[in-house]
């Protein structure tokens, strides 16, 4: 019985659409269509050209940004005379480098 | 529906010329921008879409190694198929996407001058149109495809599931619950009818 109303109503819906017939779609509209399709048929080449020329621009500005980026974090800090010299003696008093301190402690009692 | 393009019998390269190509197109557009249409319910869209569909089909004609078919017009309506489907599923993500003005889609589509003279017929008739629309809008992407083909342009279990890369048993379960999702939506205008043709002296 369900069946049966499945396929009445679907009939019913062919009949309903039917009876209003095909939209009809504009000449111009179409005409329009297949000239922009047959534009489009010429495209392919250009498209392509312009897609590698964007790609390889896009390439050379990221590696020039990434000099650029490089170059600048790369630059050694400022420092003043004054704080190079009292490094400098600072390290000359030391006799031996901060990592191997902790080791004293391994042997003294 | 393609009638054109079966008579023809043409294989591939056959059409690859650009006049054949330009004779085929013809017949077979409005058929094509019509089942694009009613899958993506957007005019501006379906155009794109018979654009993208008929130039997949010319550089699939154009290319060294195309084989021979026997359906071409079948061969474009997968083509047809895929590029709405591919377009829907992306279009779940373009939340800024404009909605289609009516005015738009009046200038291009208008109902054919329908058989039946009788007015009220012809407004109920539009009426379900609009509805099926609506409703149509609700089904599934496979669902969908499976109900255009079917419903608008006749075609087979057998054909629509060739279309569709799936076996006929996926297409009936495909159809079966579109038929159900639409049957509610449409539920109220399918029993007003059926009671206005079931009460005697009416026209």
């Amino acid at each position: 019985m369900k069946h049966r109303d499945e396929t009445d109503f679907e009939n019913w819906l062919r009949e309903q659409t039917r009876s209003l017939g095909e939209p009809e779609v504009s000449q111009d509209f179409l005409a329009a269509q297949r000239r922009n399709i047959y534009r489009r048929i010429g495209e392919p080449r250009r498209q392509l050209w312009a897609l590698r020329w964007a790609l390889s621009a896009a390439m050379l500005l990221v590696l020039a940004g990434g000099f650029a980026f490089e170059r600048l974090h790369k630059t050694a800090p400022a420092i003043s005379d004054e704080q190079l010299f009292s490094d400098l003696s600072d390290m000359e008093q030391r006799a031996e480098p901060k990592a191997i301190q902790p080791m004293h402690g391994l042997f003294e009692e | 529906m393609g009638a054109m393009a079966d008579r023809l019998e043409a294989s591939l390269p056959a059409l690859a010329g650009t006049r054949e190509f330009g004779t085929w197109m013809v017949s077979e557009q409005k058929r094509v921008f019509l089942l694009c249409r009613r899958m993506l319910q957007d005019t501006g869209e379906a155009d794109s879409a018979t654009q993208d569909t008929f130039l997949k089909a010319w550089q699939a004609l154009n290319q060294p190694d195309s084989k021979s078919l026997d359906d071409p017009g079948k061969w474009l309506t997968r083509i047809a198929v895929n590029t709405c489907l591919d377009r829907l599923r992306s279009r779940r993500w373009q939340l800024w996407r404009r909605r289609p003005q009516p005015e738009d889609e009046a200038a291009i589509l208008q109902l054919a001058q329908a058989t039946d003279p009788n007015a009220e017929d012809q407004a109920f008739a539009r009426q379900i149109r609009q509805r099926l629309d609506g409703a149509v809008g609700k089904l599934s992407l496979r669902q969908r495809a499976v109900f255009s083909l079917r419903h608008y342009e006749d075609r087979s279990l057998a054909e629509i599931a060739e279309i569709l890369n799936l076996d006929v048993g996926t297409v009936k379960v495909h159809l079966f619950r579109a038929m159900e999702k639409l049957r509610e939506e449409l539920h109220d205008l399918y029993v007003r009818d059926r009671e206005e043709h079931e009460t005697p002296g009416r026209n």
